[in-house]
């Protein structure tokens, strides 16, 4: 990328094509919080939202956070939407996810006679009677959203369009 | 951590660090957003709380 032609482009220009570069880059800063950033060269805005992401995770997590099951019997919308807010965050979801209910998992089972799906529902249950768990949950999502929204900025940034 | 006021201030200073590092590029211009963020959360929840107070459940 050619940075004196990049910064001599107006404000709001669109720039080039996104390079394979930025496709890694958004791919990496969804997974690590933060990656995408460093990978385009921005290192220190990369460690910053890093921290500030992953600090809401593990806030959510340690406040027994809401880490959402899509639920096709019970709002399915908005359960896949809690679904996408808490998988923002990459692969400290993944990971949530295996701590909490022992595997990766995103939905309940169609079947209520599984028996993952008791399981799964009175861990889910269980964390969202805790008096800490709206404030979890808060953090938790918030996490997800904001690692989102900084996958527009790394397209900004690979585009030309941002510093 | 179960203090409603701590979470109140915490949650609120992710926000606007966040926002405030998004949305400019200055370090003063960062400063000064993210503390506008800061207190428009905290002082609006607050004015909220006070506006409710005389109306409990």
């Amino acid at each position: 990328m050619n940075v004196a032609a990049e910064a001599s482009r107006p404000p709001g220009s669109v720039g080039p094509s996104p390079t394979g570069l930025t496709i890694l880059a958004l791919l990496c800063g969804w997974l690590v919080p933060g990656l995408g950033h460093i990978l385009l060269r921005r290192v220190r805005r990369g460690l910053f939202f890093s921290a500030l992401v992953l600090g809401s995770f593990a806030l959510g997590v340690t406040h027994e956070g809401r880490v959402a099951l899509r639920d096709e019997r019970q709002a399915p919308f908005l359960s896949a939407m809690q679904v996408v807010a808490n998988a923002g965050v990459g692969l400290a979801d993944l990971a949530a996810r295996h701590h909490v209910y022992g595997a990766v998992t995103y939905a309940l089972p169609n079947d209520p006679g599984a028996p993952s799906y008791e399981a799964w529902l009175g861990i889910l249950r269980d964390r969202t009677r805790s008096v800490a768990s709206i404030y979890g949950t808060a953090y938790l999502w918030t996490a997800g959203l904001m690692n989102l929204l900084l996958l527009f900025d790394i397209w900004d940034i690979g585009r030309g369009r941002k510093q | 951590m179960g203090s409603h006021v701590l979470h109140l201030l915490l949650y609120s200073a992710i926000v606007a660090a966040f926002f405030g590092a998004l949305l400019r590029r200055r370090a003063t211009d960062q400063w000064k957003l993210g503390a506008s963020i800061w207190i428009a959360m905290v002082g609006g929840t607050l004015a909220l709380a006070y506006l409710m107070y005389p109306f409990p459940r």
